[in-house]
């Protein structure tokens, strides 16, 4: 109780210190007064008295001293001393202070906010029942002995599988594709929805928030009904509980709503084949809808590879278990059902799939900010050891006055402090900012971003581990300098004592292994950049200039209609709003093509030649589209053999052009013109006649060479139809023009895209400009860390040395020679830095490889661009601290001696 | 510092004070040092300054309280005086130093 009240009472003492101050000199000098009237009264004289009741007091400074620490908290006063004096002392050498705390902002700032985001799209599960246990499951297609190329799956083999399979808990198979929904005539919008088994929910482990997921009748085709997630409530239900029972037009039809997802699940995007690049992920699953299956997914062994399958490993079956099992399986049948290829099965864990696109992006960002944090580390371990080899001085001269062992480290302690405190700061806010600016900058089709915030254990383990190396590297060496004896140091001139042999290697050795590391973070990013230069600048095949892509999707039921009269519904459509789009004024021409440019390979079929059949299964694989003759004009895409299809061909339209490519993987050594391909029409077996030869353009994508088929749409019209307009005129007087005539033709028809040709192209390779954007943010940040590493060691050795240079100049040395005597210092651990950093890239660019497009690894201007912008920010680096060490006055500093 | 000897000087002054106070009532600094020198008969060598460290330490314990008054010669001065807990803390001192001086004296004692 007595310690308590007394420690309660010394702790608010210090808050009243002054008041109390005057208090205590008051009471003294009470007493005095008194001791002094007491003396008088019995006789003394007044000097005589005073004398006697000074006496008598003892000393008044002492008790004063005594009382006062009695009174507080002597250690605290002391700490807060200690820190007044660090501040004070950091503000006489602002470049180490700001150096330090910049680099610590600089790295804790960069690693949180990536590792943040790598964490939320790689790393944490999803909110499904043991997500761990959820395997993709994919068919393969085996070449010769170790070729195997994953394919989507077939729904007759999905089946067989899932029934006989002792290995798999549940397992359930569906596929992606837009809708257009309109609520109430409104016109429709395309979505992302999912066509499932009716046991999906089950397989995930999720229930719906409100009404029921899907029962096996509902798969039987009992009656229309779909479940929506939980984005697409909001949208169409604005989230009211009565949408349970209400109706959607899905593609034309009423369906009935049953279902609505809890908020929590995100549908994880899984790409269709790991071959086939997958575009349609821009699209929020809205909604759920019963895979009924058709006569086709039931009976038919070959093609029909068109799903997705998720299953659910039973419990205490491994994933390699479960892949064999299936596996064989899946050989044997191939085998025993006579199949013209062999056909395998693989299991990739769910999580790993879902992010199997860009997770060589995020892992080689996560690489570098490891990259980061060393050389951060680095950097504040050499500033650290450069300040306490200065201070070993004044260390020296602290312990020669009497400064307590302990009392020296708890000062180099307290520096180290309040620079790790004040960069862990500043470096936290950074992180905050840095996450956000990620996120503005991510391309739309990086999965779970919506779930990021700050990674708080990353954010404390990247601002504990910078801020120990803070102050381990500034401490330990005071504990270090407390060995040599005063005396050494101070017989030592200042200069040569601080600059001591040992101190300058260590801090040589750290500055080039920073020079190192920001070597291969810079030809990384080199690299990147080149190759995402490439991607934009290589020779596209065609022209995106003053072009407006429209992708539409035909809606009313009367178009979904098989055969020839849906057939004719869809081309009068088709023709009708060519002629209004031909008719707006400005417009160059326009054309259309089934699929929009840059949204990856689709209607992917074989190339059958009637006149020489190969053995089923190995045809060549081939891309379709239906176009009309303006399509090559407008596209820029030049006719290289036979000729463009003519108005002519209306009557008899069983004719194709092929690009370059499908001439090389089918018709090799022979013209191809003139010759007849077969099967690809969707109603019918009209054999086609190629008339034309076209050159190979990277419609699908810019990273996509796939092989062509160019068919007229006077043979087959697809019910998404995009159209392409050239006009000279800017795209936003355009757009809303186009958008105009479209729905004058028909107003219930949805268009998903609508925009500028450039556009769709920037847009397709958001990815690799969000992998570029990053690296190269971090190949700055790489660069600016070493960039302050070398300065700050450089800038506080010369500092240091300033009598040293005094002297040299007295003695006759011109300013150029101190310049040439300081970069000399600077060159060396740059130098060494850069030849250890060019062959340590050679072995780690390895792993860059799958990230660039056809960049050669050794590319020159990469390399050789990177070692130059190192040595120049090096020299930038060293040519300052030279500056200043040219600058000094030699009378000075030799009076300050 | 030898803070051992202290000690045992610092228990001594605390009682003496506390007894002082329990006698004379409310009392400043002086009258309190002045008061332990004379019952001392002078026999104490004792600065009076001490006094003060040893009343912080027992109005920091909330055994005594100290208030702002006027001396008989019309001096500004600071009075202290006992409170409940002192006065019950007066008892158990007591009984503490005479068990201390008991001992003391048993051991001091020639041929025990």
């Amino acid at each position: 109780m007595d310690w308590m009240r007394t420690l309660l009472n010394r702790i608010l003492s210090i808050f009243r210190s002054r008041k109390l101050d005057a208090d205590l000199d008051e009471e003294l000098e009470a007493h005095i007064d008194l001791a002094i009237a007491e003396n008088m009264q019995r006789g003394m004289k007044a000097e005589e008295a005073r004398t006697a009741a000074l006496r008598a007091f003892g000393g008044v400074a002492q008790i004063r001293e005594t009382y006062r620490v009695q009174r507080g908290l002597p250690w605290l006063e002391i700490a807060a001393r200690n820190v007044r004096i660090t501040i004070r002392q950091l503000r006489r050498s602002p470049g180490f202070a700001i150096t330090a705390i910049l680099t610590l902002a600089l790295g804790i700032g960069a690693v949180t906010s990536v590792f943040t985001v790598v964490d939320a799209v790689l790393l944490r599960p999803y909110a499904f029942r043991n997500p761990d246990r959820l395997v993709v499951l994919r068919e393969e297609e085996m070449e010769g002995a170790q070729a195997r190329i994953p394919i989507p799956d077939n729904y007759r083999h999905f089946m067989r599988l899932k029934s006989i399979a002792t290995t798999l808990e549940d397992a359930a198979i569906f596929a992606q594709q837009g809708v257009s929904v309109s609520t109430s005539g409104d016109h429709p919008r395309v979505v992302g929805a999912v066509l499932t088994s009716p046991n999906l929910f089950h397989v995930l482990g999720v229930q719906p928030m409100l009404g029921r997921g899907f029962v096996v009748s509902d798969a039987q085709g009992a009656g229309e009904v779909a479940v929506l997630s939980y984005a697409g409530w909001q949208t169409y239900f604005a989230s009211s509980p009565r949408a349970l029972g209400q109706t959607l037009h899905i593609n034309g039809d009423p369906v009935k709503v049953i279902g609505v997802l809890p908020p929590n699940i995100r549908f994880p995007e899984i790409a269709l084949s790991p071959r086939i690049s997958f575009q349609d992920t821009g699209q929020q699953i809205m909604l759920f809808l019963p895979l009924v299956p058709n006569k086709r997914d039931l009976e038919a062994d070959m093609g029909n590879f068109n799903f997705k399958a998720i299953a659910r490993l039973k419990p205490g079956v491994t994933l390699s278990q479960a892949s064999s099992q299936l596996d064989t399986l899946q050989q044997t049948y191939s085998a025993s059902a006579h199949l013209p290829i062999r056909l395998g099965i693989s299991l990739t864990p769910l999580a790993e799939d879902a992010t199997s696109g860009i997770s060589g992006a995020l892992w080689l960002l996560f690489a570098a900010v490891g990259a980061v944090l060393l050389m951060t580390c680095v950097n504040l371990a050499n500033l650290q050891l450069a300040r306490a080899v200065g201070a070993e001085r004044e260390t020296a001269v602290r312990a020669a006055l009497g400064a307590g062992k302990v009392q020296l480290v708890i000062a180099r302690f307290t520096e180290s402090l309040i620079v790790a405190l004040t960069g862990g700061a500043a470096g936290v806010a950074l992180a905050f900012a840095g996450v956000q600016l990620l996120l503005a900058l991510a391309p739309a089709n990086v999965p779970r971003l919506g779930g990021v915030h700050i990674n708080v254990p990353v954010l404390l383990f990247a601002a504990s581990l910078s801020i120990l190396a803070a102050i381990i590297f500034g401490t330990i060496p005071a504990l270090r300098s407390l060995r040599v004896s005063p005396q050494t140091v101070l017989q030592a001139n200042s200069a040569r004592a601080t600059n001591s042999r040992e101190g300058r290697r260590t801090s040589n050795i750290l500055v080039a292994m920073q020079v190192a590391c920001a070597l291969v973070l810079l030809i990384t990013t080199g690299l990147v950049l080149r190759s995402f230069a490439h991607l934009l600048r290589q020779n596209r095949g065609f022209d995106s200039s003053h072009v407006i892509v429209a992708q539409t999707y035909l809606f009313s039921p009367e178009y979904d209609v098989d055969g020839a009269k849906g057939n004719a519904v869809r081309m009068e459509f088709a023709d009708r709003t060519l002629a209004a789009l031909r008719r707006l004024p400005g417009v160059q021409s326009a054309a259309i093509t089934s699929v929009a440019p840059m949204t990856g390979e689709t209607w992917v079929d074989n190339l059958y030649r009637p006149d020489h059949p190969v053995r089923h299964g190995t045809e060549p694989a081939i891309n379709v589209r239906w176009i009309d003759p303006d399509y090559l004009t407008t596209m820029k895409i030049p006719l290289l053999a036979g000729r463009n299809f003519t108005t002519d061909d209306r009557a008899d339209p069983y004719v194709a052009l092929i690009s370059e490519e499908t001439a090389r993987v089918g018709f090799s050594g022979e013209d191809p013109v003139g010759h007849f391909i077969t099967d690809l029409l969707p109603d019918g077996k009209h054999n086609l006649k190629i008339v034309g030869v076209v050159a190979n353009a990277r419609i699908n994508g810019l990273k996509d060479n796939a092989p062509i088929v160019y068919l007229p749409y006077w043979a087959y019209t697809p019910l998404s139809l995009s159209f392409l307009v050239k006009s000279p005129l800017p795209s936003d007087t355009l757009i809303p023009d186009i958008r105009h005539v479209i729905w004058q033709v028909d107003p219930q028809v949805a268009i998903p895209i609508l925009k500028s040709l450039n556009d769709q192209v920037v847009d397709s390779v958001a990815t690799d400009r969000f992998q570029t954007i990053v690296l190269t943010s971090f190949g700055a940040a790489a660069l600016l860390l070493a960039l302050m590493g070398i300065y700050g060691v450089l800038a506080y050795s010369i500092s240091l040395r300033r009598q040293e240079f005094g002297i040299r100049m007295a003695l006759g040395s011109d300013r150029r020679a101190l310049v040439q005597l300081v970069l000399h210092q600077a060159a060396w651990p740059v130098l060494i830095g850069i030849s250890v950093g060019l062959p340590v890239s050679f072995v780690i660019l390895r792993w860059v490889r799958s990230l660039l497009y056809h960049t050669p690894l050794l590319d020159p201007l990469a390399i050789g661009g990177s070692v130059a912008v190192l040595v120049i920010a090096a020299i930038v680096a060293a040519i300052i601290p030279a500056r200043r060490a040219a600058s000094i006055d030699p009378m000075q500093e030799l009076r300050m001696e | 510092m030898g803070e051992q000897k202290f000690d045992v000087l610092q228990g001594t002054l605390d009682l003496m004070v506390l007894k002082t106070l329990e006698t004379m009532g409310p009392l400043h600094g002086y009258g309190i040092a002045r008061r332990i020198e004379q019952v001392s008969g002078n026999s104490l060598t004792l600065s009076q300054g001490t006094i003060y460290p040893a009343l912080l330490r027992l109005e920091q314990r909330g055994w005594i309280r100290s208030e702002w008054g006027t001396s008989e010669t019309n001096r500004r001065a600071k009075f202290y005086s006992l409170n409940r807990i002192g006065r019950k803390k007066i008892e158990e001192e007591t009984e503490n130093w005479e068990r201390v001086s008991a001992t003391m004296a048993r051991i001091l004692a020639p041929g025990s």
